[in-house]
This record gives C-alpha cells, structure tokens and sequence, in this order.
C-alpha cells in the first residue's frame, strides 16, 4: 500500500489515462487499443486505500464521455460497473500472479465493454467495427507496462 | 450501505443517458467541462509542435526557396482557374438577370484551421481543430478540406472544435448528384472506414458508378455545392423501396492537416 494521498494518486492517474486515450492513432488500431482508464483505474483501486471508489469512477467516466464527445454517462456506467467487479476481487487480485491478474483485466474489460456496447446498441443502434472487440485481450497484455509505470507514479 | 454507494453512481448514470439521449439539459455542461479539459488537447498534440519547431529550425535555405517556387506556381494556377471562374458567375448572373431569376451564386466566408487530433473515441469518427468560439466557429458549421467535405462541428470550446466526420454513422447530410440532381441523404458506416452511404434514393433514379454528390442545401443546413462523394457501388435489393448506394468519400480523412470552416457570408 502507499502513503501517497491517494486522492492526489488518482488525478495523476487520471491525467495520464486520458492524455495517452487521447492520442491519435490509426482507425483499426484505435479501435483495437486498451481501454486505458479503466487499467489505469484498477491500479488505483487495488493498490491504495482509496474510498469513495464507485464516485470516482463515476467521476472520471463522465470526464471521458465528455472528453471523447459520447453519450454523457456511458463511460461513466460502464466504468462503475467493471470497478464493482474488480473490487469485489480486490484481495485476490493482489495475492495473484501477473497472469492471473491479466485475466481479472480481461474479465473486468469485457464487461466494460460489453456495459459500453449494450448503451450504444440501445441508443444508435447495432453500427460498430468488430475491432473493438480485441481491446479486453490488448487491456489484459498492457497491464504489466501499465502496472510498472503507475508503480513508478506512485513513488 | 456498500451497495447503496454502488447503486447509486449507476442510477446517476442510467438518468445521464436517457437526459443527455433525449434533451439538451446538459449541453452546457458538458460545454463547461469540455473547456475545462482542452488543456489535454495541447499537451497530446505538444510532440507535433516540437516536431515541427525542430524542422522548421533545421529545414535548409535552398529546400524552403524550392518549396517557396512550388507554391507560387500552385497559386497562379489556383488564380487562373479562378479566372475562368469568375468569368462564369458573371455570365450566371447576365443569364440570370435575363430570366428575371432570383437564384444567386451563394457567396460563404471560410477559415482556415488545422487538425490537432484525429479520432480519440472507439465509436465516433471526429477529429480536434484548433479554432473554436473565441474565433467565431459556431456548431453545425460544414468543414471542408481541399478535395471535399470533411463533416461537421459538434462541440466547440474557446480554443478547440470538435468535428464529426461525413463517415460517422450518426452523421446525416443532405446531399444531391451533380450530373442530375437526384437526391439523397448520407449516411456513415461503423464498419466500413471509408464508406458511407445513400439513403432515400427511388429504384428507377438515373444513378452511375462514377457519378459525384455533393451537398445539396436542403434544409439550409449546410451550404451547397461542396463535394462529398464518388459513387463505388449501386445495389437494387428486392423488397426495398429505394437503391443501396454507397459513395467513396472524396476526402481522405486520414491525410488531413489543413481544414477550411465554411460559413453563410451573413455569418
């Protein structure tokens, strides 16, 4: 556990998440990347004493929605579910190993996705590339990267 | 009480959807916020600056007098079409005059913008410029770039606007086929990064492979005349009322660097 304010840890956090998603990068690449604030966000939520965790992820989704000019509370919804998941398997999550781990990301990715997807089909309907499929696999391969740079955030 | 703190962000969620789906409550404060957040928007799009600091530091005289002399020789052509257009908005006008028409050349104010960031939604096609309301763009503007229309603008902010591609599946424009007319409204495709299509087109239209569209002006929506597209396919499915066009955008989205915000003149 840190002793950073882990408060102060999130907005670090949450900067760096939505400055990297942020960043252009070709459509099919794009589509396939890692869902960033949502691995960002585990971080935080397994490796600190954060409280108030369902709010912040309420809190930075919507900053998302917003951000990436979405359906405001899609994000948002999706980001509080996945959260409640990978909190319920909090102190697993911690005693496992990095593979084991990785499979918590693409459970707690695919049902971000899957929360993300079911908003979109309920209000524009069933339009989207097949690509987006692969981000929970590409979530869960960045996780190690991911976890080693926050460590370093952290400290 | 754990999972009163669970459902409650949910709930707050599930009312943001339908408000945001249905109303424009929230338009102004995801307004608000956006300007907040464009920050991010620069520091994304500081490598591109220090790239571009660093060649123009390090670009040679003799290559800048070399691009200098190309782009001079691109303006007096520009200018001698430009010519022969002119001449055709005079002849319009004596025609014009002579029918007693009222129709009249639209005549549109344009801005020149860059692009600081492409597509950053898994969902949405739509890209950053870097002009926003402190420079008069205002939502619904028509974007264009040097070979068609680019979309539209959605969100602005004081520094930054965010424009929704012609290829999003939400975008809807009116549009017309230049050879004769016909009429249709366009469509994005989610799952086709290039296409979109024609919706609204009767079976018996006169429609080629080939054939352009541009923006119609229905609905004053969007000024007219721009081009949008080039027909890649025609499709006369059984059962369906209308054809199943699809056009090739004109533009290609992934090489844009320049925009052009077009305007009514009484903007």
């Amino acid at each position: 556990m840190t002793n950073q304010n882990p408060m102060l840890l999130l907005s670090k956090i949450s900067i760096f998440a939505l400055i990297i998603g942020a960043i252009s990068l070709p459509l099919v690449i794009e589509l396939s990347s890692p869902l960033w604030v949502l691995v960002c966000f585990v971080y935080w939520v397994i490796y600190t004493d954060g409280k108030w965790i369902y709010l912040s992820a309420l809190i930075l989704g919507l900053l998302m929605d917003v951000l990436q000019g979405g359906i405001l509370g899609q994000n948002a919804l999706s980001l509080v579910i996945s959260s409640a998941f990978i909190f319920n398997v909090k102190k697993s999550f911690f005693v496992s190993n990095l593979t084991t781990q990785q499979v918590y990301i693409f459970l707690g990715s695919l049902i971000y996705l899957i929360t993300f997807l079911l908003i979109h089909i309920l209000v524009q309907g069933f339009d989207f590339s097949w690509l987006i499929l692969i981000s929970p696999f590409s979530s869960a391969i960045i996780w190690p990267v991911i976890r080693f740079l926050l460590a370093k955030l952290k400290h | 009480m754990r999972l009163l703190k669970l459902i409650l962000p949910i709930l707050i969620s599930i009312i943001l959807i339908v408000l945001d789906t249905r109303f424009s409550y929230l338009d102004n404060f995801k307004r608000f916020t956006l300007t907040l957040l464009s920050p991010i928007y620069f520091v994304v799009d500081l490598p591109n600056h220090v790239v571009d600091w660093v060649n123009d530091k390090g670009s040679e005289n003799a290559k800048l007098v070399s691009e200098n002399e190309y782009l001079e020789g691109k303006l007096t052509e520009l200018k001698a079409r430009l010519q022969t257009y002119n001449n055709l908005v005079l002849e319009n006008q004596k025609i014009s005059g002579l029918l007693d028409s009222s129709y009249a050349i639209p005549e549109h104010q344009i801005k020149l913008a860059h692009v600081k960031s492409i597509s950053q939604s898994r969902l949405k096609k739509q890209i950053i410029i870097d002009k926003g309301f402190n420079d008069g763009v205002t939502l619904s503007q028509l974007i264009v770039g040097s070979d068609g229309v680019v979309g539209h603008v959605t969100q602005v902010t004081p520094l930054y606007s965010t424009v929704q591609l012609i290829t999003d599946p939400t975008q809807h424009m009116p549009v017309k086929n230049s050879r004769n007319g016909i009429r249709g409204i366009t469509k994005g495709l989610a799952s086709n990064e290039k296409g979109m299509i024609v919706e609204y087109v009767p079976l018996e239209s006169d429609v080629k492979l080939g054939d352009i569209f541009v923006t119609s002006g229905i609905g004053n929506s969007y000024p007219v005349g721009y081009l949008v597209g080039r027909v890649t396919r025609i499709n006369n499915l059984l059962n369906d009322s209308f054809l199943s066009i699809t056009l090739q955008p004109l533009q290609n989205m992934n090489k844009l660097e320049l925009v052009l915000i077009v305007s009514e003149k009484n903007d």
